[in-house]
């Protein structure tokens, strides 16, 4: 981003890049905040099946905010219906995650005229411990996504400054790397100290797609564990599918009002999905499927280094399109499989009354 | 003295540099063994910051594999989300940044985000930031761990994804709006690295018994400060292999990977 205030970053930048005139990737914080206002704001039952919330939320074009970290409560079920409805030229925003945005780079890989991927706004994408992701590695090397670098805590902060209504936030991070070259960020000096800060435009998703620990059926919503930025990706949204392991009654909510992480208004949709966020950890439930990811993740690497899709294929048309519902899939990863999964949890206390 | 692997090594040289009393933001594998072994040794006042949003867990679950594992979240002092964690790192409260990275270069700045030069279609893909840069800016000292091979020790890094002290000017950090005071040691494992007061440079502190200042300039591709009074590092005794092999990785997630050719 060309300005006049900036780090000395091109004094050891070595980096070849286009240069972005900015643009919003999604709505505008006036648009995301007109959206909100022409909403009904009261308490409605949210439920509705997966399915259709999919049908009406998710559309060509849109940017989709994915919730969860890495490996712990990814919205995956959500995912699946995404990928049976379909969706082109999505942009994606995340902090970090792993098998929500290779769901949807396998599926675009098999079959581009039913998902694609036009681009991403992220801190990191990968499996941690089970390795680097190829979907990503395959998509960057040829060229087929474009990329917008932040941190974790830069991502984060993006959704949050949407999230309080602000339509940027200053940060203390992104400035002095290459990073501060080719997002969409921008130094400025701090109109009262002088001094050189780094300014993050505001990230409202159209879609926010968040699981959740419970919530009630007007998508208030409690999470327990680490809340990643589920909070911030709801109430930045415009429109918010939720689901949630468990939809518990309202007086739960109204008896312990602390513990609402999510307010109904933020949510559009909620959908009881448990185990929605296999093979993903949702924390007092069940722990993540490392078979599964690993299994997963070997045809993707198969089909990054040999160019044949027949794995892939065959994992989607078993897990994902020989499915009506996420049920379907948990009965083809079996019950034993689940069973072990909630005791290797080791049953971290939860709230649910 | 039983053998001990390259990795054992730098978990257990990662545990020497952290101190008791104070906070240590941790990264996925060898930051969180390094962190347990010096909790369960020299600093059990020692406390863990995870960033998927947990503060001061006490790991009775076992190790996490992941920042974002529900084994970190366990028995929290403090568990919300990213933003939280974040800011109390710019707040001050974070002593210690402790990342990987696929390339470091003599001023301690550090990539994991590309290999190549261009940034739309890059040689390979890493898989970005996450929390390292934010760390790096914010935290008040960078710990960097890394294998000692030449391909990471370069002179020029592809993309500089973690601040370090850029070009080596003394305002560089300042002139980036970063709070944090800026690389710290960079553990290895056959050597321990810290930074030149004046130059801002990398300087070998401590190297493996057996290894001479040379033999460590011969596996880095930037000219190193080599002071006069190198240490040789410690190694690990037999109870901190006992306590690396069997109760901090016990399944050797980390521990038992070997270096790629």
């Amino acid at each position: 981003m060309t300005n006049n205030v900036s780090s000395k970053i091109k004094n050891i930048s070595t980096l070849e890049y286009k240069e972005k005139e900015f643009e919003y990737w999604g709505p505008t914080p006036d648009e995301a905040r007109k959206i909100m206002v022409n909403k009904s704001h009261g308490l409605r039952d949210k439920r509705h099946t997966l399915k259709d919330a999919v049908a009406k939320f998710i559309k060509d074009g849109i940017n989709i905010g994915i919730g969860g970290f890495v490996n712990t409560r990814v919205p995956v079920a959500i995912i699946h219906e995404i990928i049976r409805h379909g969706a082109k030229d999505l942009t994606l925003s995340f902090q970090s995650n792993s098998i929500c945005p290779e769901l949807l780079a396998g599926a675009m890989i098999l079959d581009p005229d039913r998902v694609s991927i036009k681009r991403v706004e992220l801190a990191w994408w990968g499996y941690e411990i089970i390795g680097i992701a190829p979907m990503v590695r395959y998509l960057t090397t040829n060229g087929m996504i474009e990329m917008d670098d932040y941190t974790n805590y830069g991502m984060s902060a993006r959704f949050k400054a949407a999230a309080m209504g602000i339509p940027f936030i200053p940060v203390r991070d992104h400035g002095g790397s290459d990073m501060e070259l080719i997002n969409r960020g921008k130094m400025i000096e701090c109109p009262f100290s002088g001094k050189n800060v780094y300014l993050l435009p505001a990230c409202h998703p159209d879609v926010g797609i968040v699981h959740t620990t419970a919530a009630d059926m007007y998508g208030n919503a409690r999470i327990f564990g680490a809340h990643c930025t589920c909070p911030e990706i709801a109430m930045a949204a415009t429109y918010t599918i939720m689901t949630t392991e468990k939809v518990i009654p309202t007086e739960n909510i109204r008896s312990y009002p602390n513990l609402t992480e999510i307010p109904y208004p933020a949510v559009d949709t909620v959908t009881e999905v448990p185990f929605g966020a296999t093979p993903g950890a949702s924390y007092g439930n069940y722990w993540f499927d490392m078979d599964h990811l690993k299994m997963f993740r070997s045809l993707c690497e198969d089909f990054r280094k040999t160019g044949n899709k027949e794995g892939l294929q065959k994992y989607y048309d078993e897990y994902i399109f020989s499915c009506q519902t996420f049920d379907e899939t948990l009965e083809k990863i079996g019950y034993k499989a689940l069973k072990d999964l909630k005791d290797l949890d080791g049953g971290q206390p939860i709230i649910l009354t | 003295m039983s053998e001990y692997t390259p990795f054992e090594m730098i978990a257990y040289t990662g545990s020497r540099v952290l101190e008791d009393e104070k906070i240590v933001f941790v990264g996925t594998g060898l930051p969180i063994i390094a962190a347990m072994h010096a909790q369960l040794t020299h600093a059990p006042n020692l406390y863990m910051i995870y960033e998927a949003g947990s503060m001061a867990p006490i790991l009775e679950m076992g190790m996490p594999l992941s920042v974002g594992d529900t084994r970190a979240a366990r028995k929290a002092c403090y568990l919300k989300g990213l933003c939280a964690v974040f800011e109390i790192t710019q707040r001050g409260y974070a002593d210690y940044a402790f990342i990987g990275g696929a390339q470091v270069d003599m001023y301690g700045n550090i990539c994991s985000t590309i290999e190549g030069h261009n940034y739309d279609q890059p040689n390979i893909r890493f898989p970005g930031s996450g929390g390292a840069g934010a760390m790096a800016a914010n935290c008040e000292k960078t710990i960097a761990i890394m294998a000692l091979e030449k391909r990471r020790f370069v002179k020029k890094l592809d993309f500089v994804t973690s601040i370090g002290f850029g070009d080596g000017a003394g305002d560089y950090r300042e002139k980036a709006g970063v709070m944090g005071s800026g690389p710290y040691r960079v553990i290895t494992n056959q050597a321990l690295f810290g930074f030149d007061q004046e130059t801002k440079r990398m300087k070998l502190l401590e190297v493996k018994p057996g290894r001479t200042p040379q033999d460590i300039q011969d596996l880095v591709d930037f000219e190193l400060i080599i002071p006069p009074d190198v240490k040789e590092m410690a190694e690990p005794t037999d109870e901190d292999l006992r306590l690396l092999r069997d109760v901090i990785d016990a399944e050797g997630y980390f521990l038992k990977r070997v270096i790629k050719k």
